[in-house]
């Protein structure tokens, strides 16, 4: 293959993110949307015979996710566990692991949330949340590494295991639900309420939380953990790109990150509350959008950030990309399998915090709880070709799916069910895009090679 | 220098035939220790009845376990993963189910209802098997011709079938359904079923479980006897050998696959025309991935699935009887030893298992 | 008399490249025909078109004066080609005899009418296979598992294989490449015992020794070219290479007088089991000093892979002592290795050496990710990774794009540099190579040895493992000879004979005497 000799090599590398490359991108998962929505279409025309009924199931679908009152706010809460789950798999495709147990890991996150968060008394809410939060991070975390640790020690696939585990997972969780942790003062199945202070805030009622000044602290400092983080990227950025810095062995420029945050975290210390007590935009209170949406885009972020940006994430993709050259460069191909299914269950985990803390009216875990949201998560994942901010696109569509399918429902008599048969089409185009490419009589692009196969056959 | 050419390499036997007894061992042992630890359980109650009656229900329950470890042999001997087996397993129950009720409609008018349930639980039984080759079908397609990655496509079975098979029930079978022809009857073979004890357990049982070890022997056979057999394994270890000998990779994969979606439509079957009479979304839960680890146990051989289903089916069957002696234990405690015995064999506990080599590996002519 | 074989015109186009333009080859009946060029030349592709396996997109085959169409290996095998590929074509789990009669089998006349379903006729074949055997003196061992025989004896059955479906025309492609030259001797006396019986061959390789060895015809192809076809007294080794090359070639590499320091990698009494729980290295005992190159030959399969794993953490060691630089290394890690001085480059460049789906520019730095300047803490700095990937590209010269490209697409000689790049741009007291030049183009090969010879002259410990006698005995110093996992005599390079290392490397000590070699 003739290539440009090395002394031509340009420095500055290409700029990385344009319109046109990001259509070309886009261009695979829309078509494969859009088929399967056609496909969706298509059967629903058979089965009930009209094709009314087919515009007044989308139509109903469009208005429920976005339209109707509370719709948008709806959707958005609908994302957020897809968001964190989506991640969860993502983190697990790019150290080649499949993990399906997400579904069981957010139950386990959930039912340990739904401990912490009624153990404990009058603990504040700085201490309170993210106690729970961690809870139910370990959690998951935990029910992830345990058939991570027996396919780095003994080979057994991660597939069959983890779905055993989300199977052990709901017995486990019906078991805790109606004896242990058991509300007896409810008539429902359910498990006790958690502490106010262990909630996660809804947005509507941040001006009320804020008046406590050491809710208002905890605050601060994530806007100030943030404001670092930001500049520092900025920084990084500046110093790649080769551009130099006049003067840059002052105090103020070595130390610009740091002094940002302290700065933002003084100002919003002392100057949010009052500010959100004078303006805030959102007050309904049937509203349930809640503070966990900013986690998750935090979340997705820190995933971003922990996979290319550090020597943990280039040693968990290395692994999934090709154990052999891993070991031999000094990886722990045992450790990063463990450390990966951990962070995945941990995201899961968070996941079903979320649930418990942030959407469910009752603010704990009823028996019949189920969630689905398991395979969609994978699906998504692939949408997005793992990559997170994908990710938070994807689920948010998801979201609007979810929620919209109740009004659809609703109005044109379709099953939600026909949902679940779009998604799995949209999983199918997604990972075979050659049938896609079949379908519109596409050119057929040459393999390219080595493709780090996401999850290989029992061999491992 | 010499240029004698000895012949004598060492023959080392494949281990195939020593491990056999060791597994049977092992099994016989296993079996032992269960029911001592059952009587433990439930304060030494257990007798004869007992006993025969959890072996008998043994046995039902490794019918789909053992057609799904069937299922997965067939094509993984050839080359394709199928985790699929689910999936196809519960389209297979929706179909049976459907077809038995409706087909008991049509015909009860004209044949009376005696004949017309017979015929309608074989027609549906035919459907079940027509509905997993068909779900089959697709996965060869799309694994073999388009050469997507096989665990995800056997994962997009598993959601198109619960969300398939969700909204057909709830568009159509969930309520206002008149009355089925029920579930299969029992056949008891004429004097096997008066042995003691082996009796009521081998030969007292519907007719599923009499298919199911049929079918076993039969797998056992092509796979090590007949030329389709030797073909197949080629392909699944070294599909490039067998190219260059003629023999069309493609097509014995496609027919195996399919074949394999036959074995799955039969253990989704059982689930309705068996088990019982009535269809609940996602009710396969979890057997068919059971059946994949049965599989594994037994080393890609039908006999060694076959008592891997055994296994998973006695550690389910001890867990109903638990729970009938002792209803104080809350019933999801013991409901997770399936799967937790799963887990475990599937960490190696007897030995290491070796895939075929080319397994799940799409093949490139080039 | 008509050609056994004739093709003109053959071309062959794959993406991005011309694997065969307008190739005439001819194959006289009865002849041993050697097909020379350097890898990547278009020889394997010319042969697998005559075998069915690709068609070409132009020309004709003709055989034995009529034209054939050969569309698939079921065609070739009807016009009585067989073919033994380099990579065996065998199913390890299945004996020798289903091994055979694998897309032909033989089924019991009871059961015949059952097509696909009839039960094998196991013992039927065995007798076929049998009497083949005696007849073209083949041995091989009808019930054996093929996994269970040596290197050798696949050899024979693949050739039994071709035989049993009456070829006429056998097609070996670089059937040496996994035997001692002993046994590539007695390879050739099969092959002349096989011509004796009218059977025509056409064996491939890229060894010029071989050819003048058993060859009645020479022909060279070049750029996917036939260059010429001669006669083997008609031309020497020089004229052969330049055919091959295109231009002079430097047979000898030119290199300094070694000046050995002090010993940097001891091992004693080394024990490694490989996948099948045998012992691959049964006590091997060497020392490799700063400043030297000690060479191991050997053909492929008596424990060098892993040896080489066993040296550098990849494989558990079973026994004896490993010291590096006086420090106890045995069943270090691979980090600790790295750390302490050691640079691999692996044989299996794909599987070990690269990571295919990432950029270059991660690949360069894949052992050295996790230390400053290219990481702070947890955290990347690509500024540095960038900044060194670019000196490495420029030092090195590997043709790539940008250093964002997938290092996956480069060649393969690129690959290689990539890896060389990235092992000998650390601090290293010792460098494992093993197979270092494996089917790249010559100038990448002399590219590789100049770089292993600058290493060895500023000081590093060289361990060169090769299968390819050539390499060994023009870049070591010292050279190791490794047959069944045990080092049989370790000479100096300058005093080495060619015969005297063939010898050792069937396993034939000078004590010892005669020797059964084969298994």
């Amino acid at each position: 293959m003739s290539s440009p000799s090395s002394a031509t090599l340009r420095r500055a590398p290409a700029p990385r993110i344009t319109l046109l490359r990001v259509l070309d991108l886009l261009r695979m998962p829309a078509l494969a949307l859009f088929t399967a929505f056609a496909i969706g279409a298509i059967l629903i025309w058979i089965t009930s015979g009209s094709l009314q009924t087919v515009f007044e199931a989308y139509a109903g679908l469009i208005r429920g996710a976005f339209f109707k009152q509370r719709g948008l706010s709806e959707t958005l809460v609908a994302s957020v566990p897809y968001i964190f789950l989506s991640l969860a798999v993502a983190v697990g495709f790019k150290a080649g692991l499949f993990n399906i147990g997400v579904e069981g890991q957010f139950y386990i996150g959930a039912i340990c949330a739904a401990w912490a968060g009624q153990a404990f008394h009058n603990l504040p809410a700085i201490v309170h949340l993210p106690l729970t939060v961690l809870a139910g991070m370990l959690g998951g975390a935990i029910w992830a590494a345990i058939p991570g640790f027996l396919k780095a020690r003994t080979g057994a696939h991660e597939v069959i295991n983890t779905i055993m585990m989300n199977y052990i997972a709901f017995r486990l969780v019906e078991y805790v639900v109606s004896g242990p942790l058991r509300d007896r003062l409810a008539t429902a199945v359910q498990t006790a309420r958690v502490a106010p202070e262990a909630e996660l805030w809804s947005l509507w009622a941040v001006p009320e939380r804020m008046r406590d000044p050491l809710n208002a602290l905890g605050v601060a400092l994530l806007l100030a953990l943030i404001t670092w983080f930001v500049a520092r990227s900025l920084k990084k950025g500046a110093a790649r790109r080769g551009e130099a810095q006049p003067g840059s062995t002052s105090f103020v420029s070595r130390h610009s990150p740091l002094i940002a945050a302290v700065v933002v975290g003084i100002l919003s210390f002392v100057g949010l509350p009052p500010l959100t007590r004078l303006w805030w935009p959102f007050t309904d209170q049937y509203d349930r959008m809640h503070v966990g949406l900013i986690l998750a885009l935090l979340a997705a972020v820190a995933v971003w950030w922990l996979l290319w940006k550090t020597t943990t994430g280039f040693e968990l993709r290395t692994s999934g990309a090709n154990p052999n050259a891993a070991r031999y460069s000094g990886i722990s191909i045992t450790r990063n399998i463990v450390l990966a299914m951990a962070i995945s269950g941990g995201l899961a985990g968070i996941a079903g915090v979320v649930e418990i803390l942030g959407v469910s009216i009752c603010r704990c875990l009823p028996l019949f709880f189920s969630s689905g949201y398991g395979f969609d998560s994978i699906a998504i994942a692939l949408l997005a070709n793992n990559n997170p901010f994908g990710i938070v696109a994807g689920s948010f569509l998801w979201g609007a799916m979810r929620n919209g399918a109740d009004l659809m429902e609703l109005t044109s008599g379709v099953s939600k069910y026909i949902i679940s048969v779009i998604q799995a089409l949209v999983l199918l185009f997604v990972a075979a895009p050659s049938v896609v490419r079949w379908i519109y009589r596409m050119k057929e692009v040459p393999r390219t090679e080595a493709e780090a196969p996401l999850a290989r056959g029992w061999g491992g | 220098m010499s240029t004698v050419i000895r012949t004598g390499a060492v023959r080392r036997a494949s281990g195939r035939t020593r491990g056999w007894w060791v597994t049977a061992l092992v099994a016989a042992f296993g079996l032992l220790a269960a029911f001592l630890l059952l009587n433990l359980v439930i304060g030494g109650k257990c007798g004869v009845d007992c006993v025969t009656g959890t072996l008998a229900q043994m046995l039902r329950i490794a019918t789909p376990i053992a057609f799904a470890a069937l299922c997965g042999v067939v094509c993984e001997r050839a080359g394709v993963v199928d985790i699929g087996i689910e999936g196809q397993m519960l389209m297979a129950a929706m179909v049976a189910y459907a077809v038995n009720l409706f087909g008991f409609q049509v015909l009860k008018d004209t044949m009376g209802t005696q004949a017309a349930g017979d015929l309608s639980r074989w027609v549906a039984l035919l459907a079940a098997m027509i509905a997993g080759m068909v779900l089959a079908a697709f996965h060869a397609v799309v694994c073999i011709r388009f050469k997507a990655n096989q665990i995800i496509i056997g994962t997009v079975i598993n959601i198109l079938a619960l969300g398939l098979t969700g909204y057909f029930y709830r568009q159509f079978l969930a309520e206002n359904l008149p009355a089925g022809p029920g579930t299969f009857p029992i056949v008891s073979l004429p004097l096997l079923s008066q042995i003691p004890i082996l009796g009521p357990i081998l030969f007292e049982q519907k007719p599923l479980v009499y298919i199911m070890l049929a079918a076993v022997c039969v797998v056992q056979y092509v796979l090590f006897s007949t030329r389709w057999g030797l073909r197949t394994r080629a392909v699944g270890e070294h599909p490039r050998a067998a190219d260059t000998l003629g023999i069309d990779v493609f097509r014995t994969r496609y027919i195996n696959v399919i074949m394999g979606g036959l074995l799955a439509g039969l253990g989704g079957a059982w689930f309705t025309l068996e088990a019982v009479d009535v269809f609940s979304p996602g009710m396969t839960n979890g057997l068919g991935f059971i059946g994949l680890a049965a599989m594994i146990f037994g080393k890609w051989n039908p006999f060694g699935a076959l008592l891997g289903a055994f296994i998973f089916g006695l550690g389910t069957s001890v867990t109903a009887t638990i729970s009938i002696f002792r209803p104080d234990i809350p019933s999801q405690l013991p409901q997770m030893l399936p799967y937790i015995l799963t887990m475990v064999v599937l960490s190696g506990v007897v030995g290491k298992a070796v895939p075929p080599a080319a397994d799940g590996v799409p093949y490139e002519k080039d | 008399m008509t050609p056994a074989l004739q093709a003109s015109g053959i071309t062959k186009r794959f993406p991005g490249v011309l694997a065969n333009d307008h190739v005439n080859f001819t194959l006289e009946k009865g002849e041993i025909h050697a097909l020379l060029g350097e890898n990547g030349a278009g020889k394997s592709t010319l042969m697998n078109i005559l075998y069915g396996l690709y068609g070409p997109d132009e020309g004709e085959i003709v055989i034995n004066g009529q034209t054939a169409q050969i569309t698939t290996p079921h065609d070739a095998i009807a016009q009585g080609i067989g073919m033994v590929h380099q990579h065996f074509m065998l199913v390890p789990p299945l004996t020798v005899t289903e091994n055979i009669m694998l897309g032909q089998e033989s089924l019991t006349s009871a059961t015949r009418a059952l097509g696909g379903l009839a039960v094998l006729d196991r013992r039927g074949a065995g007798a076929r296979i049998s009497a083949l055997s005696q007849q073209y003196g083949l041995a091989v061992e009808p019930e054996a598992y093929v996994r269970d025989l040596t290197v050798g004896e696949q050899q024979r059955v693949e050739i039994v294989k071709a035989l049993y479906r009456a070829a006429d025309i056998l097609i070996l492609d670089e059937p040496t490449a996994v035997l001692t030259p002993q046994e590539a001797d007695e390879l050739f006396v099969i092959m002349r015992r096989l011509v004796a019986q009218g059977k025509s061959i056409v064996f491939i390789t890229h060894k010029l020794r071989e050819v003048f060895a058993v060859a009645d015809t020479i022909s060279v192809m070049r750029s996917g070219q036939m260059v010429g076809s001669v006669k083997p007294g008609e031309a020497t080794q020089e004229v052969l290479a330049e055919m091959m090359v295109g231009r002079k070639v430097i047979l000898q590499l030119d290199k300094a007088e070694a000046h050995p320091g002090e010993p940097i990698l001891q091992v004693e009494n080394l024990q490694v089991l490989d996948d099948r729980r045998q012992l691959a290295v049964d006590g091997v005992s060497l020392e490799v000093r700063a400043g030297e190159i000690l060479g191991i030959a050997g053909v492929q399969g008596n424990g060098q892979t892993e040896l080489a794993e066993g040296l550098t953490g990849l494989r558990r060691v079973a026994g004896g002592h490993v010291m590096l630089l006086g420090q106890d290394t045995t069943n270090a890690t691979p980090r600790k290795l790295i750390e302490v001085g050691t640079a691999h480059v692996p044989e299996d460049r794909h599987k070990h050496g690269l990571v295919l789906s990432f950029p270059v520019r991660d690949n360069l730095v894949l052992c050295t990710y996790y230390e400053p300047p290219y990481a702070q803490g947890v955290e990347l700095d690509f500024a540095a990774i960038e900044e060194q990937a670019y000196r490495l590209v420029e030092m090195f010269d590997i043709r790539t794009p940008a250093i964002e490209t997938n290092v996956g697409s480069l060649s393969g000689g690129n690959q290689q540099k990539v890896i060389v790049a990235r092992e000998l741009s650390r601090p290293i007291r010792l460098l494992i190579a093993n197979q270092p030049t494996r089917g790249l183009d010559v100038g990448s090969i002399e590219f590789i040895h100049r770089q292993i010879v600058e290493a060895r002259d500023r000081g590093t410990a060289v361990l060169l493992i090769s299968a390819e006698l050539d390499e060994i005995m023009s870049l070591s110093d010292r050279i190791a000879v490794m047959y069944k996992g045990k080092i049989l005599d370790v000479l100096d390079a300058s005093a080495a004979v060619r015969e005297q290392l063939g010898l050792l490397m069937a396993g034939v000590t000078p004590a010892a005497g005669t020797e059964d070699a084969h298994v």
